[in-house]
């Protein structure tokens, strides 16, 4: 992946995260893992286009999800339902957002997807041919796993 | 077997007509039929001692590989092969230690023979055995007697007399030849993943080198293989003696020591521009382009310098063509200062003064010019969307990936470069493989796919 994307994603997860939850949030060391991702157990996935193809998930258990949706929401919730699957949504939408608008004032030209949210157990995520960048995030409700995919269009 | 044969072929007249021409051909021919690489052959009963489960060989050195070893039969010893080696047949995984196997009783002596598995013993005419045909691909003809059908299936009945003198001249030539040579290298190495740093040649035999091998992988990940053998080996000879001056000891105590040790392998201008001599050098290398588009993969660029070196190169070579160059490392600390590398002007050789801007922090280059180079944090281990290559350019960085991921990375490179493209490893390396690569001439490094 290129190092000028890494930079707006490591940001643009940082402030939101902190400004939503706020509370103070521990970014991990960034490593590279290739193919096959065992997802936490629920995720959020946000497909990119334009000058590159790729896309950005989201990953963190249940309880954390639920913990996140709780706080942001101002009221605590107790099961995956509606309205934390939607909050959940709009804050990986709000994350990747941030991203692109980054790297477009870098001259980057990225389009996003609307949010897609999986919920299961045991679940995997392949993407052949393209490695990812995991940007570990440590919550006080959790860690969340952001999985960024890109590769340049050929 | 042969003779018995024929002999049967001519008494054969008489028999039908004793039977008053009846047409079922009398059992004459009992063999023992077995499978080997999932086909079936047979051998004649006659020439068999016994049908046995061998367990326990006694490993021979320097035998032919499809000798197994020797075996206790009851107090005699005899020698064991393996069918499916000298055939050259696929071995299927066998977790046990009992293999299936056949003792043969030959004119000369008592051998044993390993198989899949032993099938059962049939009769049939020797009327209706066919000579084999020579176009026969699995193995060679002179190991048939025949091939006969029955109850649908096909046999091919091998001669144990010939199986058994291959053995006898396979033998006699073992003594003639010493055994270092009966395997080329490079064919050692690449079919052995699991390869571990044993010495290859008469040289490794000094017990301090391997001590040496394995602390360079301890303090610094580095890994003496075919790719770096010959700079090992000859490193070893001076370190020897710069040791013995400064009356140190001769192993590597610590992580400075194996730095001291590595100092002279790494290539020049490592960690820097390079020098206008070095730049001419490689620009000497480079063939003629192939195409508008020169794709370029460097590995292993850490903050920069080696990149845009090299872009400086191709871009004086090729001013006609648009250059790709992919820079990646796995250090994202070395890497992430890359895209907007600042230097000292002096700093900057001739060759790459051209793209150079002034600005109010340092020099730079001109966003053209960096444009050309997509520095990527990248595995070269993991999947890469890459086109095909012109160049790869990797210089001391496959040292220090342990033997298999060297196997692995080779052979990408090998899938990934055009036919005619050019692979640049580090001054004291060379291919893994030596016989799928040959040196580009007058170059020290350069590799074309042969």
């Amino acid at each position: 992946m290129r190092v000028e994307y890494i930079n707006p994603f490591v940001e643009a997860s940082y402030n939101i995260l902190k400004e939503v939850l706020s509370s103070e949030v521990v970014r991990g060391e960034l490593y590279l893992k290739s193919s096959s991702t065992p997802v936490l157990g629920v995720a959020a996935l946000v497909g990119l286009a334009g000058d590159v193809e790729g896309r950005v998930l989201f990953d963190m258990t249940k309880a954390t999800a639920i913990g996140i949706a709780s706080i942001m929401n101002g009221e605590k919730l107790n099961a995956m339902d509606e309205l934390a699957k939607a909050t959940i949504q709009e804050l990986a939408n709000m994350i990747t957002a941030q991203a692109v608008t980054k790297l477009h004032d870098l001259g980057f030209k990225f389009d996003l997807t609307p949010p897609a949210l999986f919920t299961g157990e045991n679940m995997e995520v392949s993407s052949s041919q393209v490695e990812a960048l995991i940007v570990p995030m440590k919550l006080s409700c959790g860690k969340i796993e952001i999985n960024v995919a890109i590769r340049e269009r050929s | 077997m042969s003779s018995a044969a024929e002999s049967l072929v001519l008494d054969r007249p008489d028999q039908d007509q004793k039977e008053g021409g009846e047409r079922v051909n009398p059992v004459d021919f009992k063999m023992v039929t077995f499978s080997l690489g999932g086909k079936d052959y047979g051998i004649d009963i006659m020439t068999i001692k016994e049908i046995a489960k061998f367990s326990n060989f006694t490993y021979v050195p320097n035998s032919f590989p499809y000798v197994r070893g020797v075996y206790n039969l009851r107090g005699d010893i005899i020698s064991i092969l393996d069918l499916r080696i000298l055939f050259h047949l696929p071995v299927p995984p066998n977790d046990s230690d009992i293999e299936n196997g056949l003792i043969l009783r030959l004119e000369e002596n008592v051998i044993g023979i390993v198989v899949d598995s032993i099938d059962k013993v049939i009769g049939i005419s020797s009327r209706d055995i066919q000579p084999p045909h020579p176009i026969f691909g699995d193995i060679n003809i002179k190991y048939i007697s025949g091939v006969v059908e029955n109850s649908g299936r096909l046999y091919l009945i091998l001669n144990a007399e010939s199986i058994c003198s291959k053995e006898e001249t396979a033998r006699r030539s073992d003594a003639a030849v010493p055994a270092r040579t009966q395997l080329p290298a490079a064919e050692t190495y690449s079919s052995a993943p699991g390869y571990v740093e044993a010495p290859a040649g008469g040289g490794g035999a000094e017990p301090e080198m391997d001590f040496i091998r394995d602390t360079l992988k301890t303090f610094r990940g580095f890994y003496v293989t075919p790719l770096n053998d010959a700079w090992f080996s000859k490193r070893f000879g001076e370190w020897k003696d710069l040791r013995q001056r400064k009356s140190a000891e001769l192993q590597l105590k610590s992580a400075g020591d194996a730095d001291d040790y590595l100092e002279s392998f790494y290539s020049a201008d490592t960690g820097k521009f390079w020098s206008d001599n070095l730049a001419a050098q490689y620009l000497r290398i480079l063939g003629d382009a192939s195409g508008k588009i020169i794709n370029v993969w460097n590995i292993g660029c850490g903050k920069g310098y080696e990149a845009y070196s090299l872009a400086g190169v191709l871009s004086r070579k090729y001013p006609g063509s648009m250059i790709k160059l992919w820079a990646n490392d796995n250090d994202l600390i070395a890497i992430s200062t890359a895209p907007n590398l600042l230097f000292n002007d002096e700093d900057i050789p001739e060759y790459l003064s051209p793209y150079v801007v002034m600005g109010k922090n340092g020099s730079s280059f001109q966003t053209d010019f960096k444009n050309k180079i997509f520095f990527e944090y990248h595995d070269a281990l993991h999947p890469s969307s890459l086109p095909d290559l012109d160049f790869i350019f990797v210089r001391d960085v496959i040292s220090f990936l342990n033997h298999e991921n060297q196997v692995t990375i080779f052979s990408q490179f090998h899938e990934k470069l055009k036919p005619t493209g050019v692979l640049i490893l580090g001054d004291n390396e060379q291919p893994l493989d030596s016989s799928a690569w040959k040196l580009v001439p007058n170059s020290r490094s350069a590799y074309k796919k042969s």
